[in-house]
């Protein structure tokens, strides 16, 4: 994955590496949706293009250029006293200056405030002004992104250019994580922290990185937004969500050459070690589910919060045994 | 073995449905013998895609990108029904990068239907023709119609600023992935002699020599190498491709074509192409085509050129050689 401002990072080798992994495990997971979506025509393309069209007029105004030190980026406007959304690998840090540049090229300046530095969320201040920003609303219903939804994408990509103007794509929403969107709105170095709109013309998600193909795009969605809006609006820095992620338990699963689930390594100092959960131990079952697979299993940890207990049934050398297991937060050092 | 350690199973949009997947291409299928029908895929003696061509005359006349053809001898067309033949320049036009060819002894074929391209807005849906003209793709007109200004060829090397005194030629001391240069063959502390028979001794004349010329063309060039005198033909880049490549951002772009600027007025859309299908048609839902594509230049930019750019011209060509002025015997 490469972040988005430019100029880019020079580390595609090692990106490519991780995308790999990433995209066998997404493989592994094998999660299409094999429901039956209605056939696209001319008439629904119409429909798209028409909708998108009349949005942009409106839409297109809250979209700005933002230039930091290290390169040149984007974001939107979500409020007439001029609070802004961007990606947190934009200003790196809260308090930074940067440079805001409005459609019709006017230049301002903003702050950065907080940020979601495991999601790349933040906020930013653009400065006071008499006349209100032009604003656009964000999505509170988060949930509601669903893959097969068209969406637009807008943002300044490879740098404010006023013969240009903003650049428009449209796409659909490809899959939906706690914290991210992913779509086929083909994005690029600059395009950092510009806005995902569905077709009410609300953001739904804020640009962040791309993997190697064209429909390898992801946006922070709105989920970690929301959630951490009043500390990103007192200037704090987030560092790890317990809660939002899904508890944190502590293992690393294994199909064994019996097709059981194994636990093949227990994480020093986690959950799961305290309550003895051993490398070797077959998982049978999760608060009295039996578990056949590793995203089964991911899943059922996932869908519970830290705090929460479960109660995993356990064999190892023929003996079985259960135990009870506190999910925690996760670990700070480990991000997202 | 596989270890698994996060990734929860979250529903992913399977290819087929997605914006360019086979379940909305299916809605412009009917487009096809508007689009991939008057297209055809110029490839090498050896059979290598190069570009896509855009059939603007039933009797064999074709336009395609010129900088990525500079020779029609060591090219060939092949059209959808298989027929395979030589080409014969018509008309070459470097302003507008284009070439008008005629593929020889080939009547018969589908011509396009232009209609306007200026009245399009932000949003409007195109179509175009992707895998050397046989594929229909989707996207949309992406931001404004406007001049790109040029920026010059480029080698894509570094050069050695200060040579020692007495010492002949220019050093190169760094030379970009997958420039011109690289792909001529040329390496670090290769001595650069001449360029296009004019002989070099500072790295500003090898400046001024290449900047002049047009990204597409081929220049020769002798140099030293640990002694001894060698030749090489590079054919030169944009500049704008080549920086783009020297600081990494190539990553992800599938690929941008040799010239990417230089061009009096061009549609921007984002439909996914290859530098390979440059110079196929692009057109509008409705079926009518409203531009050539022209320049594959980053991973979300493709450049059409407009069909008011070049169609009055096109025709005038095309005209000029099917009815050549005759001589008149004298009385």
């Amino acid at each position: 994955m490469l972040s988005l401002c430019t100029p880019f990072p020079r580390r595609a080798a090692t990106i490519l590496v991780v995308m790999q992994i990433i995209a066998a495990h997404a493989l592994a997971a094998g999660g299409s949706d094999k429901s039956a979506t209605p056939m696209t025509d001319i008439a629904a393309l119409l429909q798209v293009q028409s909708d998108v069209q009349k949005l942009l007029p409106q839409v297109r105004l809250a979209l700005v250029a933002i230039q930091t030190g290290g390169g040149t980026a984007s974001g939107v406007i979500i409020s007439a006293d001029g609070l802004l959304l961007t990606a947190a690998h934009v200003p790196g840090a809260p308090g930074k200056d940067m440079r805001v540049i409005l459609e019709d090229g006017t230049m301002t300046t903003a702050k950065s405030l907080g940020m979601d530095k495991t999601t790349d969320a933040a906020l930013a201040q653009l400065k006071k002004r008499e006349k209100p920003w032009p604003f656009v609303s964000l999505n509170r219903e988060v949930a509601k992104a669903q893959p097969g939804e068209w969406c637009f994408a807008l943002g300044h990509p490879g740098g404010f250019d006023k013969a240009r103007g903003p650049v428009l794509r449209v796409g659909k929403i490809v899959k939906q994580t706690a914290n991210s969107l992913h779509t086929d709105c083909v994005l690029m170095g600059g395009d950092s922290g510009g806005p995902l709109f569905n077709f009410t013309g609300e953001v739904i998600g804020i640009h962040s990185q791309i993997w190697e193909n064209r429909d390898q795009n992801v946006h922070v969605s709105m989920a970690p937004f929301l959630r951490s809006w009043d500390a990103m609006q007192k200037s704090e820095i987030i560092k790890t969500w317990g809660i939002g992620a899904g508890g944190y338990l502590g293992v690393a699963t294994v199909m064994s050459d019996d097709v059981e689930l194994a636990v093949a390594d227990v994480i020093e100092g986690s959950p799961a070690q305290k309550a003895g959960v051993r490398a070797g131990d077959v998982i049978l079952s999760v608060n009295g589910d039996a578990m056949t697979d590793q995203q089964q299993f991911t899943a059922t940890v996932r869908a519970r919060a830290a705090g929460d207990t479960l109660k995993i049934k356990l064999r190892n050398e023929g003996k079985e045994r259960e135990l009870s297991v506190q999910l925690a937060q996760k670990p700070q050092e480990e991000g997202q | 073995m596989t270890i698994a350690h996060a990734e929860s199973p979250r529903p992913t949009l399977p290819p087929e449905q997605r914006t360019n997947g086979k379940q909305t291409l299916s809605a412009v299928e009917k487009l096809k013998p508007l689009t991939t029908a008057c297209a055809a895929r110029i490839e090498s003696t050896l059979g290598r895609a190069i570009c896509a061509a855009t059939i603007v005359g039933e009797d064999g006349y074709v336009l395609f990108k010129a900088s990525e053809v500079p020779d029609l001898g060591k090219a060939r067309i092949k059209f959808g029904d298989g027929r395979t033949t030589e080409l014969r320049e018509v008309h070459r036009e470097t302003s507008l990068d284009l070439v008008m060819a005629q593929a020889v002894g080939i009547t018969g074929l589908r011509a396009v239907s232009f209609g306007a391209a200026r009245p399009l807005a932000m949003g409007h849906w195109l179509c175009s023709v992707a895998d050397a003209g046989k594929e229909p793709r989707i996207g949309i007109v992406s931001a404004k119609i406007r001049r790109i200004p040029g920026t010059g060829a480029a080698l894509g090397i570094r050069m050695d600023e200060k040579s020692p005194e007495g010492a002949k030629g220019v050093r190169i001391i760094g030379i970009a992935s997958e420039s011109p240069a690289e792909i001529a063959g040329l390496q670090e502390n290769d001595v650069l002699l001449a360029i296009a028979s004019k002989n070099v001794a500072q790295y500003r004349e090898v400046h001024d020599i290449v900047n002049k010329r047009q990204p597409g063309e081929i220049v020769e060039i002798r140099y030293l190498r640990k002694n001894k005198e060698e030749t090489c033909r590079v054919r030169l880049a944009s500049r704008t491709k080549v920086l783009q490549n020297w600081e990494g951002e190539d990553f992800a772009n599938g690929g941008i074509s040799l010239r990417t600027d230089n061009f009096p007025e061009v549609l921007q859309h984002d439909i996914p192409l290859l530098p390979t299908d440059m110079g196929g048609p692009v057109a509008t839902l409705e079926g009518k085509v409203v531009g050539i594509n022209i320049a594959r230049v980053d991973r979300v930019t493709t450049f059409a050129l407009p069909v008011e750019a070049f169609w009055t011209e096109a025709q005038q060509w095309m005209q000029a050689d099917r009815h050549p002025p005759k001589a008149v015997r004298a009385e």
